[in-house]
């Protein structure tokens, strides 16, 4: 018991699920509107996209890297994919849309996946090229414009429920979305990958020790190669899901997501020097920005300062990995 | 190594310049007998917004016998659109008229052209300082009022609102918002405006608006309609609307495209949303700088010759603007009339 | 029965340098063997070679009776050759338990993890030594020591026939450096063989039972400990006749320069207290995180001190910083001079000067092209720095000849106090005996010398004081003439915890 207190205390998400109760809370006392139904349905249905992004970014960081293209990777694919079908007038089912933008994703993702593994650059330098050619190609290349209609097999996917909740004073509904359930299955898939796999545990390995990892026989660029397409596929996923939930394209609509996705799982207690970081801190961490996000007007926060406030977590979340790493960088002075 | 670092950063960046190069200015002229040779240049010809604007450049083409025709830079690029703009005074055309991308990058290829005595009007770009006469389809507080109207009538008259932006540092879309609120507080004496929230901002972003929206319904039980401004808006709040389970008892109004918003309009989501139709405009435009050229005087009251048109009158503040009334509603009935 | 491991005539060169040259050695089964070298000798070069990292030139290498001409990594590991290397290769995010079992799983060829076997295999493999542990707990909250046991646990997990050690000592105390003895001598009872890589006589010394010694890439004697001392083992490691040569500091020099009062840094050092004279070089030594390095850093106002304070000229001070230690005439040479002393891409003229550019300007405050070039050439000539031109960068120069530059850049501020932290780290011993003069000469006109280093030799023979740091406290003060290489060690060793009876 007191060994459970004691790992409790020194972990991350620990604090942050403090943070989430405490504000929980304060929303509540100021709103009255926190714990009802349907305004839980709607943070659930808000933490969708964010946290199949956040799954993502955290499998990056924890291999001791960073991807800042995810927003203009997955645009490009989903944009591809949307434009194709609806051009065709494609009316059938939905495997075929998550078929192309799983592919797409993964080989946008193996373009990244090639550069961070072969070439010594910082992998942050590298995906910022690598967005700028992703959203060049979707806006100068391919033209992108707002796509209006999409696929009915989509757009009953983003509309689908898997219930509905109801808040009995105000009779206000809430749409618990199917894409929900994807959000738990990539989780529960990543969590899988990373606990019990030697791929999962290669990719803990390399943010631990990258030279160490190769030592220790682990195949380093093959498999942070794949780790870059599984992050494609996980990004393409969650556009694909944004789309079908607005049921519109709009090409530019995610784009500088990555600041908020890379913050929240920062904030979840993964180590922008790669290494450590857990799931749970993923979820907590995604869920606080979330929570921040879509409280304020319930709290009652004035237009100016919901950006402020939101900076602030920003600042936080970038500001904790700040100090994690001229701490990690002092104790290797000191150990010299 | 360092050597195999620098041809990475070589040829990533040989990528990124090839990349934003492959687009190059597109030639869609046509030649034609005519007293003048009238053309106008939209920022980027392959926008839906601008391709919709060259049926009214053809509309006045054959309404006039005048040799008039659209030409434009296949993206929306400062740099690309002077070179067109340069390429026309080189063919000597009568008369260009402009929708700038960047009003201050076109201002010395602009003089040119007027030194070279060709008639510049420009369309969208109040700020700019070489052209005889710029034409806005509206004056932007009569436009807010008239998305006002359109709100007020779906919300019979009555109840609590408030406005929602792209940005609060959006000078139009707070324009627009400031004429509905004037408006209403004159028009509308049962309309009042939500004190707490007066405005919101949907960040241009109908994700944005649509999990605002729904925050606003949660919060304020008793707000009633929302003033959209930015194109985002009106489609974000309407998801909310329907999802709320508020359809036929909360109403947005704002900008928006027919083809965009078709859905929403026909599920009656929205009721009615305004817009300004490009071809108007483009008609419009090549109608005023054929009026030049036949040495019209210009004065308040000015007929184009298209609705909305017909009666333009200079801006209060900047003796080079008219304004029109070039608003147009779009409801279930007509949205599928306008082909854009 | 033949030895377990034959390296015959073994040569490799890089790019036309000959880093090992004709070396043979041989070890036997359950034989504890000593590698030793100066840095550079070509040491790390042979054990890359024998744990097939590097391809030799020319030679054999035979194990356990197998010749293999063209040995890499996976079949030198099959044939049961471990090395375990000074940052001992462990993953800092992970247990103790992943991060013994996780290779024999990846050798295994496995894709998923079972975690029950998982500690099932970690649990045989810490219990082949002994070590009790907690498998759960993240390698990178342990002590050096218990990283060391975790990678020797490691390496024990594979068959190993010969486990290779890369300055396996230098980070710890004497009761863990006991400890660690007693496990190689549990690993030589069940034949496993054990090769010391050091380049100090004293680390291995009571354990080892034998030799190889090796210079300059050549292997120049192979010894029993028996046929070994202090001046032979350095006749060999550095091909000079050992002279004990003391340098004395003149009788009285007058008041103190430098002093340090009850000084003390947060988590670093404590009580730290010592005076220094003209013409004396004061040496400080201790182990890897006696606290040694801060102390010398906080003398150049670079770290923070919390408690005590400093005179300079009997007035206390207080060194806000680089440039206000420099203000009060104290100079610095670091200890990595690669990555803090120099601008490795700028010429070494403009190294050398860059401390004193403030006295090169012209009357316009535009820097005076004449007057630098002239002062270059005389650091160029005064500290024998050999390059055609001092127009050159700095990083074509050898490890010496820019650790000269770093000199000559801080004399060129005219200290009254230089401190010197590793001055002769990874220099070469030509380079090395130069610059000990050059100490010495700075001190003999009137200059007072801190010299902060580990390598005993150089402590005694050019200090006429030295402290002795353990645990962040001077536990002594010595006259070099009095002590020796042994006792030293023997302080900067001791476990001060052990003694008080406090658990770690």
């Amino acid at each position: 018991m007191k060994a459970i207190v004691h790992k409790l205390t020194r972990s991350n998400e620990f604090y942050v699920f403090l943070v989430i109760v405490a504000l929980s809370v304060v929303i509540q006392a100021r709103s009255g509107q926190f714990f009802t139904a349907n305004n839980l349905v709607d943070i659930a249905n808000a933490m969708v996209v964010p946290g199949l992004f956040g799954i993502g970014a955290f499998m990056v960081l924890v291999s001791g890297g960073i991807d800042v293209s995810f927003p203009a990777l997955s645009s490009l694919a989903v944009y591809a994919t949307t434009r194709v079908l609806v051009d065709a007038g494609y009316e059938g089912a939905l495997w075929l849309p998550f078929l192309l933008a799983i592919l797409l994703g993964g080989i946008l993702g193996a373009f990244n996946g090639l550069l961070t593994s072969r070439i010594a650059i910082p992998a942050l330098i590298i995906t910022l090229g690598t967005a700028s050619v992703f959203s060049g190609i979707m806006q100068g290349a391919l033209n992108s414009v707002q796509i209006p209609n999409i696929p009915t097999a989509m757009k009953e996917f983003g509309t689908g429920a898997l219930f509905i909740a109801t808040n009995p004073d105000s009779g206000l509904t809430s749409t618990m979305p199917v894409s929900f359930l994807l959000l738990v299955g990539v989780l529960a898939v990543v969590f899988f990958l990373m606990k019990f796999t030697t791929f999962g545990r290669a990719i803990y390995a390399i943010g631990g020790d990258e030279s160490a990892a190769e030592r220790a026989g682990f195949k380093v660029k093959r498999v942070k190669f794949w780790l870059y397409v599984l992050v494609g596929v996980i990004a393409a996923i969650a556009a694909l899901v944004r789309t079908s939930m607005m049921g519109q394209m709009h090409p530019t609509n995610l784009l500088g997501i990555e600041l908020l996705v890379i913050a929240a799982v920062v904030l979840g207690g993964t180590a922008i020097t790669g290494g450590t970081g857990s799931l749970t801190g993923v979820v907590l961490g995604t869920l606080l920005i979330v929570i921040v996000q879509n409280s304020m007007i319930l709290v009652g926060i004035p237009t100016f300062w919901q950006r402020f406030s939101l900076g602030v977590l920003i600042i936080v979340g970038t500001g904790i990995s700040a100090i994690q790493l001229s701490r990690s960088r002092k104790r290797s002075i000191v150990t010299v | 190594m360092k050597q195999r670092r620098f041809k990475a950063i070589a040829v990533g960046l040989s990528l990124a310049v090839g990349l934003s190069l492959s687009a190059c200015v597109t030639d869609d002229s046509t030649s034609a007998e005519g007293d003048h040779t009238i053309v106008i240049v939209p920022k980027d010809s392959t926008n839906p917004w601008f391709v919709r604007m060259e049926e009214g450049v053809k509309a006045f083409a054959s309404d006039s016998g005048l040799n008039v025709y659209q030409k434009g830079p296949s993206e929306t690029d400062a740099t690309m659109q002077a070179q067109v703009i340069r390429d026309l005074i080189a063919q000597g055309v009568d008369a260009i008229g402009v929708i700038p991308v960047d009003p201050g990058a076109l201002e010395p290829v602009l003089k040119e052209a007027m030194d070279a005595g060709i008639v510049v009007v420009t369309h969208e770009g109040a700020t700019q300082e070489n052209t005889m006469y710029d034409i806005e389809a509206f004056n932007n507080t009569d436009y807010g009022a008239f998305i006002m109207d359109n709100l007020a009538e779906a919300m019979g008259e009555e109840g609590l609102y408030t406005t929602m932006v792209g940005h609060v540092t959006n000078a139009s879309h707070n324009e627009w918002a400031d004429g509905a609120v004037a408006h209403a507080a004159e028009a509308y004496p049962n309309m009042t405006l939500l004190e707490a929230e007066p405005r919101v901002e949907s960040q241009d972003d109908g994700e944005v608006a649509y999990q605002t929206a729904k925050e606003l319904f949660k919060k304020y039980p008793d707000l009633k309609g929302i003033v959209g401004t930015s194109s985002f808006d009106a489609p974000g709040v309407a998801r909310a609307i329907e999802e709320l389970g508020l359809t036929g008892k909360v109403f947005v109004s704002g900008t928006g495209l027919p083809a965009a918003n078709k859905e929403i309009l026909e599920k009656g989501l929205v009721q009615s949303l305004t817009l300004w139709d490009p071809a108007d405009a483009g008609y419009a435009l090549a109608s005023l700088a054929a009026k030049i050229l036949d040495g019209e005087e210009i004065v308040d009251g000015l007929d184009l010759g298209v609705v909305g048109y017909e009666s333009m009158q200079f801006s209060s503040i900047n003796p080079k603007v008219l304004e029109g009334a070039g608003w147009v509603v779009i409801n279930k009935d007509n949205v599928d009339s306008f082909g854009f | 029965m033949t030895d377990l491991l034959a390296v015959r005539n073994v040569s490799k060169s890089f790019a036309g340098v000959h880093a090992l040259d004709d070396v043979s050695l041989t070890i036997g089964r359950g034989e504890i063997h000593c590698l030793a070298g100066e840095n550079g000798s070509g040491k790390s070069t042979l054990i890359k070679v024998i744990s097939g990292v590097h391809a030799p030139d020319g030679g054999t290498i035979e194990i356990d009776g197998t010749s293999h001409k063209r040995l890499t990594p996976m079949a030198a590991i099959n044939a049961g050759v471990q090395v375990i290397y000074q940052d001992f290769s462990v993953f800092p995010n992970l247990s103790v338990l992943e991060n013994l079992a996780l290779t024999s799983e990846l050798a295994a060829h496995r894709k998923l993890i079972n975690w029950r076997r998982m500690r099932r295999i970690a649990e045989e493999a810490v219990a082949k030594i002994d070590f009790d542990i907690d498998l759960d707990e993240k390698v990178g909250r342990l002590s050096i020591a218990e990283k060391q046991l975790v990678a020797i646990s490691r390496a024990l997990m594979s068959d190993a026939k010969l486990i290779i050690m890369d300055e396996p000592t230098t980070a710890l105390t004497t009761r863990e450096v006991d400890a660690l003895f007693r496990i190689i001598l549990d690993l030589k009872e069940r034949g496993i063989s054990t090769l010391f890589v050091s380049h100090k006589l004293e680390e291995v010394f009571e354990i080892s039972e034998k030799f190889t010694i090796i210079r300059n890439g050549r292997s120049v004697a192979t010894k029993r400990p028996d046929e070994l001392d202090r001046a032979s083992f350095s006749f060999y490691m550095t091909g000079r006749e050992f002279e004990p040569a003391h340098f004395n500091a003149p009788a009285d020099s007058g008041p103190a320069v430098l002093e340090a009062r009850n000084l003390g840094a947060d988590g670093a050092f404590a009580d730290v207290n010592f005076s220094l004279r003209r013409g004396e070089i004061l040496g400080i030594t201790g182990r890897l995180g006696s606290g040694r390095t801060e102390l010398a850093l906080s003398l150049f106002g670079a770290l923070k001190v919390n408690h005590g304070e400093i005179l300079i000229k009997e007035k206390p001070v207080v060194l806000r910083g680089i440039r206000s230690a420099i203000k009060h005439g104290i100079g610095y040479v670091p200890e990595d001079r690669l990555t803090e002393g120099l601008f490795l891409e700028r010429s070494i003229g403009a190294n050398a000067i860059i401390s004193e550019i403030d006295n090169m300007l012209t009357p316009l405050g535009l820097l005076d092209r004449e007057k630098t070039r002239t002062e270059a050439q005389r650091w160029v000539d005064e500290l024998k720095i050999a390059t055609p031109d001092p127009e050159n960068a700095v990083n074509t120069l050898s490890g010496g000849n820019q650790q000269r530059v770093v000199l000559a850049k801080w004399l060129a501020t005219e200290p009254e106090v230089l401190i010197l932290n590793g001055p002769t780290v990874g220099v070469d011993i030509g380079s090395k005996s130069d610059i000990h003069t050059i100490l010495q000469d700075l001190a003999r006109e009137g200059m007072a010398v801190i010299i902060i280093s580990d390598d005993l030799s150089e402590v005694i023979e050019n200090c006429s004081r030295v402290l002795v740091m353990n645990d962040g406290r001077i536990v002594a003060e010595l006259d070099p003439e009095e002590t020796s290489e042994a006792e030293l060690a023997a302080l900067m060793a001791h476990d001060e915890s052990e003694e008080a009876g406090v658990q770690r």
